[in-house]
């Protein structure tokens, strides 16, 4: 094999090597690896009526919505849903229709865990609740807010 | 004169006979002389024809030779992919025994790399979190908890579904909703 063809081959071989070895060497914060959990947020108004009702949207909640303390109310509404890719330590807004909330990804625990810190604000700007928890993925969080007149504003969200 | 006097004298007028008797015959004998030198200019004559025959031959086989040459030189490549496809019918053999080497790199490399990336970190195009079996899970950790203007109760919910942690809270004035 001549000079030049054993040139040929060392460039092939290095240049398969780097584009092999690279994405092994990116870490959790390489800049091409971005750490980001996705996470769903559901808001709810719950209420009592003459009939039990729940949003077909809720399906995924709605056996934990039948059951204690949640039975307080019968009536189950979605009033909004977001789905929200959430980068590390960036705040990320949920649109709510009642009210405002942000989402930030603190970290990721274990490579199935996620702590989420949530912060919710009423819809006069007043903050109801700021918190921070390491829930497993496919795992529910809810927040509930009664209300004055015997109904409920509440959010869930769970990550993947 | 007979026909082994004259044999004689050609093969003297050739350089292959040295004999003093038919050397002193042509010194004394003109006729013997002319025959002689005629035989000499002969054997120049068809010396001299076969040189050019063998010069002319010479030239034929040049001429065919730079015919050829001529037929398979090719305009200088003159555009850039004139350049790259001239660069690579000259290098065809370094390029494919690139290639395959680079096949065969590439084959290790995805055998042998690491089966994939730290699952939660998500690259562009990467998998989501890794959901556990709900045996697996654990009770969601509370690690702060700040409900201004009212106070809170934390309630665990567990079904076949997994965790599920409330979070309720109830304002002082409880006039507004979230």
């Amino acid at each position: 094999m001549t000079g030049r063809r054993w040139l040929a081959v060392a460039a092939g071989v290095l240049s398969i090597a780097i584009a092999g070895v690279r994405p092994a060497a990116a870490g959790p914060n390489d800049a091409r690896g971005e750490v980001t959990a996705s996470c769903e947020f559901f808001e709810i108004s719950a209420k009592t009526g003459d009939k039990p009702a729940i949003d077909g949207e809720l399906k995924r909640v709605e056996k934990k919505l039948k059951k204690p303390p949640f039975s307080t109310w019968n009536q189950f509404k979605l009033l909004s849903h977001s789905q929200k890719s959430l980068a590390k330590k960036k705040a990320e807004v949920i649109g709510l229709k009642i009210g405002s909330a942000t989402a930030t990804l603190v970290e990721i625990v274990d490579k199935s865990k996620v702590r989420l810190t949530i912060a919710i604000d009423d819809d006069k700007g007043k903050q109801v609740a700021t918190n921070t928890t390491t829930v497993d993925a496919g795992d529910f969080m809810i927040y509930v807010h009664p209300l004055a007149n015997n109904e409920g504003h509440l959010l869930s969200w769970t990550c993947n | 004169m007979s026909a082994k006097s004259d044999l004689e004298l050609m093969e003297h007028a050739d350089g292959e006979l040295d004999d003093a008797d038919v050397a002193a015959r042509i010194e004394r004998d003109p006729e013997a002389r002319a025959k002689v030198d005629a035989v000499k200019q002969i054997g120049e004559l068809v010396r001299g024809h076969l040189e050019l025959s063998a010069d002319a031959v010479h030239d034929a086989r040049f001429a065919a030779m730079w015919r050829r040459v001529d037929d398979q030189l090719v305009a200088p490549a003159t555009g850039l992919w004139s350049r790259i496809s001239g660069w690579i019918d000259r290098y065809r053999g370094h390029v494919i025994t690139g290639a395959v080497s680079a096949g065969a790199v590439a084959a290790l490399a995805l055998v042998l790399r690491p089966s994939a990336p730290d699952i939660g970190v998500r690259t562009r195009g990467g998998g989501p979190i890794q959901v556990r079996e709900v045996a697996l899970r654990a009770t969601p950790e509370i690690d702060s908890l700040d409900t201004p203007g009212g106070s809170s109760t934390v309630i665990n919910l567990d079904d076949e579904d997994g965790h599920t942690t409330v979070i309720w809270v109830t304002p002082e004035d409880t006039v507004e909703g979230i």
